[in-house]
Protein backbone atom coordinates (compact mmCIF):
# COMPACT_ATOMS: atom_id res chain seq x y z
CA UNK A 1 0.00 0.00 0.00
CA UNK A 2 1.57 3.47 -0.92
CA UNK A 3 1.67 5.75 2.52
CA UNK A 4 -0.45 8.47 1.66
CA UNK A 5 1.40 11.83 3.04
CA UNK A 6 -2.11 13.07 4.34
CA UNK A 7 -2.83 12.53 7.81
CA UNK A 8 -6.11 10.40 7.93
CA UNK A 9 -9.10 11.28 10.13
CA UNK A 10 -10.90 8.57 10.05
CA UNK A 11 -10.30 5.10 9.19
CA UNK A 12 -12.57 4.40 6.42
CA UNK A 13 -14.02 6.36 3.48
CA UNK A 14 -11.74 8.75 2.81
CA UNK A 15 -12.42 9.58 -0.56
CA UNK A 16 -9.91 11.13 -2.27
CA UNK A 17 -11.50 14.21 -3.98
CA UNK A 18 -8.69 15.47 -6.30
CA UNK A 19 -9.49 17.44 -9.13
CA UNK A 20 -9.46 15.29 -12.08
CA UNK A 21 -8.23 17.70 -14.89
CA UNK A 22 -5.13 18.73 -12.73
CA UNK A 23 -4.38 14.87 -12.28
CA UNK A 24 -4.51 14.37 -15.74
CA UNK A 25 -3.24 17.71 -17.80
CA UNK A 26 -4.27 15.61 -21.29
CA UNK A 27 -8.02 15.73 -20.37
CA UNK A 28 -9.44 19.02 -21.76
CA UNK A 29 -12.43 20.56 -20.77
CA UNK A 30 -14.63 21.36 -24.23
CA UNK A 31 -18.04 21.48 -25.32
CA UNK A 32 -17.69 19.36 -27.43
CA UNK A 33 -15.99 16.45 -25.54
CA UNK A 34 -19.64 15.38 -24.02
CA UNK A 35 -18.14 11.92 -23.07
CA UNK A 36 -16.15 13.40 -20.66
CA UNK A 37 -18.52 16.05 -19.61
CA UNK A 38 -21.35 13.91 -19.10
CA UNK A 39 -19.36 12.33 -16.30
CA UNK A 40 -20.11 16.05 -14.55
CA UNK A 41 -23.55 15.81 -14.58
CA UNK A 42 -26.41 14.55 -12.69
CA UNK A 43 -28.87 11.70 -14.64
CA UNK A 44 -31.33 15.00 -14.48
CA UNK A 45 -28.77 16.76 -16.47
CA UNK A 46 -27.44 19.20 -13.38
CA UNK A 47 -24.12 20.31 -13.29
CA UNK A 48 -22.52 18.67 -9.90
CA UNK A 49 -21.42 21.03 -7.88
CA UNK A 50 -17.21 20.50 -6.88
CA UNK A 51 -17.72 19.97 -3.32
CA UNK A 52 -19.08 16.43 -4.71
CA UNK A 53 -16.91 16.42 -7.73
CA UNK A 54 -13.66 17.52 -6.16
CA UNK A 55 -13.21 19.73 -8.98
CA UNK A 56 -10.93 22.78 -8.40
CA UNK A 57 -12.56 26.10 -8.71
CA UNK A 58 -10.61 26.97 -11.87
CA UNK A 59 -11.78 23.67 -13.87
CA UNK A 60 -15.05 23.76 -12.29
CA UNK A 61 -15.38 27.15 -13.96
CA UNK A 62 -14.39 26.19 -17.11
CA UNK A 63 -16.27 22.98 -17.10
CA UNK A 64 -19.75 25.06 -16.39
CA UNK A 65 -19.57 26.84 -18.98
CA UNK A 66 -18.04 24.30 -21.34
CA UNK A 67 -21.17 21.86 -20.29
CA UNK A 68 -23.51 25.39 -20.49
CA UNK A 69 -22.18 25.57 -24.38
CA UNK A 70 -22.82 21.74 -25.33
CA UNK A 71 -26.45 22.22 -23.73
CA UNK A 72 -27.34 25.52 -26.09
CA UNK A 73 -26.36 23.16 -29.12
CA UNK A 74 -28.00 20.38 -27.90
CA UNK A 75 -25.36 18.22 -27.49
CA UNK A 76 -26.04 17.59 -24.09
CA UNK A 77 -29.59 17.87 -22.43
CA UNK A 78 -30.63 20.53 -19.96
CA UNK A 79 -33.26 18.31 -18.65
CA UNK A 80 -34.12 14.41 -18.95
CA UNK A 81 -35.80 13.61 -21.94
CA UNK A 82 -39.02 12.36 -20.39
CA UNK A 83 -40.45 14.48 -18.05
CA UNK A 84 -39.46 12.46 -14.71
CA UNK A 85 -43.10 12.49 -12.52
CA UNK B 1 -6.94 38.74 -35.74
CA UNK B 2 -8.26 36.25 -33.63
CA UNK B 3 -8.73 32.58 -33.85
CA UNK B 4 -12.34 31.67 -33.57
CA UNK B 5 -14.53 28.18 -33.41
CA UNK B 6 -18.08 28.55 -35.04
CA UNK B 7 -20.37 26.12 -35.03
CA UNK B 8 -24.12 25.91 -36.53
CA UNK B 9 -26.50 23.28 -36.31
CA UNK B 10 -28.61 22.64 -39.56
CA UNK B 11 -32.29 21.58 -39.11
CA UNK B 12 -31.81 17.38 -39.76
CA UNK B 13 -34.91 17.53 -41.37
CA UNK B 14 -33.30 18.65 -44.32
CA UNK B 15 -31.63 16.67 -47.08
CA UNK B 16 -28.13 15.96 -46.38
CA UNK B 17 -27.23 18.48 -50.00
CA UNK B 18 -28.96 21.56 -48.39
CA UNK B 19 -26.47 20.79 -45.06
CA UNK B 20 -23.56 20.61 -47.38
CA UNK B 21 -24.70 23.42 -49.61
CA UNK B 22 -25.33 25.50 -45.92
CA UNK B 23 -21.26 24.81 -45.45
CA UNK B 24 -20.19 26.51 -48.70
CA UNK B 25 -22.81 29.35 -48.02
CA UNK B 26 -21.23 30.21 -44.58
CA UNK B 27 -17.68 29.47 -45.29
CA UNK B 28 -17.48 32.39 -48.48
CA UNK B 29 -19.36 34.59 -45.46
CA UNK B 30 -16.76 33.95 -43.68
CA UNK B 31 -13.80 34.68 -46.29
CA UNK B 32 -15.68 37.33 -47.47
CA UNK B 33 -15.61 39.47 -44.46
CA UNK B 34 -11.85 39.12 -44.27
CA UNK B 35 -11.87 36.07 -42.30
CA UNK B 36 -9.24 33.12 -43.34
CA UNK B 37 -10.67 29.80 -42.69
CA UNK B 38 -8.36 27.39 -41.34
CA UNK B 39 -10.49 24.08 -41.98
CA UNK B 40 -14.16 22.94 -41.62
CA UNK B 41 -15.29 20.25 -39.93
CA UNK B 42 -18.39 18.31 -40.69
CA UNK B 43 -19.48 16.41 -38.12
CA UNK B 44 -22.53 15.31 -39.49
CA UNK B 45 -26.24 13.75 -38.18
CA UNK B 46 -26.40 13.78 -34.73
CA UNK B 47 -29.14 13.21 -32.69
CA UNK B 48 -30.25 16.24 -30.62
CA UNK B 49 -30.49 16.22 -26.61
CA UNK B 50 -33.89 18.20 -27.20
CA UNK B 51 -36.32 18.94 -29.71
CA UNK B 52 -35.80 22.34 -31.42
CA UNK B 53 -38.29 23.53 -34.05
CA UNK B 54 -40.17 20.27 -33.62
CA UNK B 55 -37.14 17.83 -34.62
CA UNK B 56 -34.77 15.74 -32.79
CA UNK B 57 -32.17 16.02 -35.64
CA UNK B 58 -29.33 18.32 -36.58
CA UNK B 59 -26.16 18.66 -39.07
CA UNK B 60 -23.24 20.41 -37.02
CA UNK B 61 -20.64 21.67 -38.68
CA UNK B 62 -17.31 23.50 -37.03
CA UNK B 63 -15.94 26.13 -39.12
CA UNK B 64 -12.64 27.13 -37.66
CA UNK B 65 -10.88 30.44 -38.74
CA UNK B 66 -9.07 33.67 -37.98
CA UNK B 67 -10.55 37.33 -38.62
CA UNK B 68 -11.97 40.08 -36.93
CA UNK B 69 -14.86 40.54 -34.30
CA UNK B 70 -16.90 41.94 -37.41
CA UNK B 71 -16.46 38.84 -39.26
CA UNK B 72 -18.00 37.17 -36.35
CA UNK B 73 -20.41 40.00 -36.38
CA UNK B 74 -21.56 39.47 -40.02
CA UNK B 75 -21.29 35.56 -39.40
CA UNK B 76 -24.06 35.17 -36.58
CA UNK B 77 -25.99 37.86 -38.30
CA UNK B 78 -26.65 35.44 -40.99
CA UNK B 79 -27.08 32.50 -38.96
CA UNK B 80 -30.20 34.47 -37.20
CA UNK B 81 -31.53 35.89 -40.89
CA UNK B 82 -31.30 31.67 -41.90
CA UNK B 83 -34.49 29.88 -40.74
CA UNK B 84 -32.31 26.29 -41.48
CA UNK B 85 -29.90 26.85 -38.63
CA UNK B 86 -31.31 26.21 -35.30
CA UNK B 87 -28.20 26.58 -33.07
CA UNK B 88 -24.78 28.00 -33.57
CA UNK B 89 -21.67 29.21 -31.20
CA UNK B 90 -19.14 30.93 -31.55
CA UNK B 91 -16.03 30.72 -29.83
CA UNK B 92 -12.67 32.92 -29.45
CA UNK B 93 -9.90 30.47 -29.00
CA UNK B 94 -7.03 33.09 -29.16
CA UNK B 95 -6.88 37.22 -29.29
CA UNK B 96 -4.09 36.75 -31.47
CA UNK B 97 -2.68 35.08 -34.22
CA UNK B 98 0.81 34.44 -35.83
CA UNK B 99 0.11 34.76 -39.74
CA UNK B 100 2.56 32.73 -40.71
CA UNK B 101 1.77 29.75 -38.32
CA UNK B 102 -1.38 30.05 -39.38
CA UNK B 103 -0.78 29.71 -43.33
CA UNK B 104 1.25 26.69 -42.27
CA UNK B 105 -1.20 24.95 -40.26
CA UNK B 106 -3.44 25.92 -43.31
CA UNK B 107 -1.27 23.90 -45.05
CA UNK B 108 -0.98 21.21 -42.95
CA UNK B 109 -4.82 20.81 -42.52
CA UNK B 110 -5.30 20.42 -46.33
CA UNK B 111 -2.71 17.76 -46.69
CA UNK B 112 -3.93 15.61 -43.88
CA UNK B 113 -7.74 16.49 -44.97
CA UNK B 114 -7.02 13.78 -48.01
CA UNK B 115 -5.25 11.13 -45.63
CA UNK B 116 -8.15 12.06 -43.22
CA UNK B 117 -10.74 10.13 -45.99
CA UNK B 118 -9.52 6.96 -44.69
CA UNK B 119 -10.67 5.60 -41.72
CA UNK B 120 -9.14 6.03 -38.41
CA UNK B 121 -5.94 7.20 -40.13
CA UNK B 122 -3.27 8.55 -37.69
CA UNK B 123 -3.84 12.06 -36.92
CA UNK B 124 -0.75 14.54 -36.70
CA UNK B 125 -0.50 15.21 -33.55
CA UNK B 126 0.42 18.86 -33.81
CA UNK B 127 -3.10 20.00 -35.09
CA UNK B 128 -4.23 20.81 -31.36
CA UNK B 129 -7.50 21.33 -32.69
CA UNK B 130 -8.77 19.10 -34.97
CA UNK B 131 -10.36 16.34 -33.04
CA UNK B 132 -11.23 13.36 -33.58
CA UNK B 133 -14.66 14.66 -34.47
CA UNK B 134 -13.65 14.83 -37.96
CA UNK B 135 -13.53 11.38 -38.68
CA UNK B 136 -16.57 10.98 -37.20
CA UNK B 137 -18.16 13.05 -39.20
CA UNK B 138 -19.57 11.14 -41.99
CA UNK B 139 -22.58 9.00 -41.02
CA UNK B 140 -24.28 9.48 -37.67
CA UNK B 141 -21.59 9.94 -35.06
CA UNK B 142 -21.92 9.35 -31.22
CA UNK B 143 -25.76 10.10 -30.39
CA UNK B 144 -26.09 12.70 -27.07
CA UNK B 145 -28.60 11.12 -24.10
CA UNK B 146 -31.90 10.77 -25.45
CA UNK B 147 -34.10 14.07 -24.32
CA UNK B 148 -36.17 16.54 -24.97
CA UNK B 149 -38.65 19.10 -24.20
CA UNK B 150 -36.41 22.30 -23.36
CA UNK B 151 -36.31 25.30 -26.22
CA UNK B 152 -33.63 27.96 -25.44
CA UNK B 153 -33.04 30.77 -27.54
CA UNK B 154 -30.01 30.45 -29.44
CA UNK B 155 -27.34 32.60 -28.26
CA UNK B 156 -23.67 33.09 -28.50
CA UNK B 157 -21.71 32.55 -25.55
CA UNK B 158 -18.71 34.33 -24.30
CA UNK B 159 -15.48 31.73 -23.72
CA UNK B 160 -12.69 30.86 -22.09
CA UNK B 161 -10.20 32.35 -19.82
ZN1 LIG C 1 -8.29 21.45 -11.41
Amino acid sequence: MPVMPRRRRKQFFVRRKVCRFCVDTNLLIEYKDVNTLRQFVTERGKIIPRRISGNCARHQRQLTRAIKQARLLALMPYTPQAPVA
Amino acid sequence: MRRYESVWVVNGDLPDEEAKAIIDKFSRIITSQGGVLVGVEDWGRKKLAYKIQGTLRGYYVAADFAGEPATVKELERNYRIDDRIIRYLTIKKADHIDPAALQEEIAARSKSHQVGELEGAAQPEGVSESEAVESAAEGAALSPQDSSLVESATASLPQED
